[in-house]
């Protein structure tokens, strides 16, 4: 069984002192900035001076860079294929591909529109390899946050991987039992579709027996819930944070300023 | 006046028409060690949750008679406040990991966050629940990596750091290969030692014969034979209701049918049987 189950790497650097909102806040204010900015080099730039610096800050360069190498770039990639070839905007033919035109104009808004979901995956990815989920979670809940709604998205996080695990269970069970795993997709789906039942009433079961175990630990009590961990929150902290939202207020103010 | 007391207790689940328990009467003193067996359906479960307070508070249904423990009555309480009182353990470890932490450590440590235990007091008290389960070495693994009896033991101490007077389990061996059994064993028996009360369902005879101080035979739903281990499991009204039984006695009452066994009681483990034939 995998150890980690998720992306945080424990590491000594000054963005993980910072605290898990300011950190969220980063992430939502840079993607608000590179989608809201008038200007066309906005999204380049925060990549060049602002994410990979960060990385580097933060001590998670190697894994950040795997990840972007292995799944942001390949995705940020294909999206600018498509929206060179498909985009109909412009006249300044560049080169034609059969019935394709790729002009100037549909190559320059690819570009953006790409390096801004790049911007967008990689602050997230920042974000998840520098905060640690169960401190991010306990901090938004002392913020006022529902404990049910952090216990959700926290708990599937980690019992995802489970379920999968078991969806895998059921299937190598009724594969070694001559189930059709290879033939074509439709004849699949047909012999795959008995295996749903068993995966879906098997989690409900589990769910209201996990639902009995959090509440016999008292996850209902009525109580200030307290935390294991202290999460730091320094006046920089704050300083930071509503530094942030005034760039993005003026980034979507010069966005819909009349010019 | 006893710490366990059920008055007539009788329950039925919301859209069934056959109560599961059915005018129980139970009284068991505190530091007593009480084990439950019956075949399935025979509603143990169901008495587990009774004095977890799961029933009627979390699963509703129709209850009537009365469930105290310590002086204080279940459906005048709630069960937030119930569970620091009672804590109940059960079959799979797996569904008993609360999904929302990342370490053991944290796992442990969930039950006093939620009842609000200052930070200062969760650490020791972590550390000392792991000592008495003998987990301290797996502080730092994910909940998730472990093995099924270590997963067990991970549960059983996030349920002993709250300090509760009760400690309901609920088959919790019936999972475990035997190396896991017997860890799991290792620390309900150093509890009941330590003089906490416990009520466990179990099957494996042998093991409730060597602990338990008293030992209740559930069947559809009502208590049909209750007392000391050995008379409870060596009894002939067991065997004719459909419990499952220790294979020593039902070997020793074949051979005394035969005149083989000469002693007047069965036994139920090993050791006494091996005695018992050395007579004959």
């Amino acid at each position: 069984m995998h150890e980690r189950l998720s992306f945080y790497v424990k590491r000594n650097s000054v963005i993980h002192d910072l605290n898990p909102l300011t950190k969220v806040i980063l992430t939502l204010a840079l993607i608000l900035i590179a989608f809201t900015s008038p200007w066309y080099w906005t999204p380049h730039l925060l990549v060049l001076v602002a994410i990979i610096p960060l990385s580097f800050i933060g001590k998670v360069a190697p894994e950040f860079f795997r990840t972007a190498i292995r799944i942001i770039l390949p995705a940020a990639g294909f999206l600018f294929l498509m929206q060179a070839f498909f985009q109909p905007v412009g006249d300044t033919v560049i080169f034609k591909f059969y019935f394709l035109d790729v002009t100037q104009e549909s190559l320059m808004f690819a570009f953006r529109n790409a390096t801004r979901v790049i911007v967008m995956v990689s602050a997230f990815t920042f974000m998840l390899l520098t905060t640690h989920p169960s401190e991010l979670m306990s901090d938004l809940t002392r913020r006022g946050l529902p404990g049910q709604f952090a216990y959700v998205i926290i708990s599937t996080l980690q019992i995802l991987p489970q379920m999968q695990a078991k969806a895998q269970t059921i299937i190598s069970a009724q594969r070694s039992r001559g189930l059709d795993t290879e033939s074509s997709f439709l004849k699949r789906m047909g012999s795959l579709s008995p295996l749903i039942g068993p995966l879906v009433f098997g989690s409900l079961a589990e769910v209201e027996e996990r639902a009995i175990a959090i509440e016999a630990r008292g996850f209902t009590s009525k109580k200030v819930k307290t935390s294991l961990h202290e999460i730091p929150d320094h006046s920089s902290d704050k300083i930071i944070r509503w530094g942030l939202v005034i760039l993005v207020i003026l980034s979507i103010a010069l966005n819909l300023w009349p010019s | 006046m006893a710490f366990i007391n059920l008055q007539n207790v009788t329950y039925k689940y919301p859209l069934t028409k056959t109560p599961v328990l059915q005018n129980i009467n139970l009284q068991v003193n505190e530091g007593e060690f009480v084990a439950v067996i019956g075949p399935n359906g025979a509603g143990k479960s169901t008495l587990c949750y009774a004095l977890a307070g799961f029933v009627p508070h979390f699963f509703k249904g129709e209850i009537s008679g009365t469930i105290e423990v310590d002086g204080v009555e279940s459906s005048k309480s709630t069960l937030d406040e119930w569970v620091l009182n009672v804590g109940l353990a059960f079959q799979n470890p797996f569904n008993q990991i609360s999904g929302a932490k990342y370490t053991v450590f944290e796992e442990i440590a969930f039950g006093l966050e939620n009842n609000g235990v200052p930070r200062e007091e969760i650490r020791p008290r972590v550390e000392e629940a792991m000592k008495m389960t003998d987990i301290s070495n797996l502080a730092d693994r994910s909940p998730y990596s472990l093995s099924g009896g270590q997963q067990q033991r991970v549960a059983l101490t996030s349920i002993l750091v709250m300090k509760p007077k009760l400690l309901v389990l609920d088959e919790p061996t019936s999972q475990m290969d035997p190396i896991g059994t017997r860890e799991v064993f290792g620390v309900v028996r150093r509890m009941a030692e330590g003089g906490m009360t416990v009520v466990m369902v179990e099957h494996k005879m042998e093991w409730i014969a060597n602990f338990a101080d008293r030992v209740i035979a559930l069947k559809d739903g009502q208590i049909l034979l209750e007392g000391k281990p050995n008379e409870v499991l060596t009894s002939d009204v067991l065997a004719e209701n459909g419990f499952g039984i220790s294979r020593y006695t039902s070997t020793a009452r074949e051979a005394k049918k035969r005149g083989l066994w000469k002693k007047e009681n069965l036994p139920v483990t090993l050791d006494e049987a091996v005695e018992g034939f050395k007579l004959g």
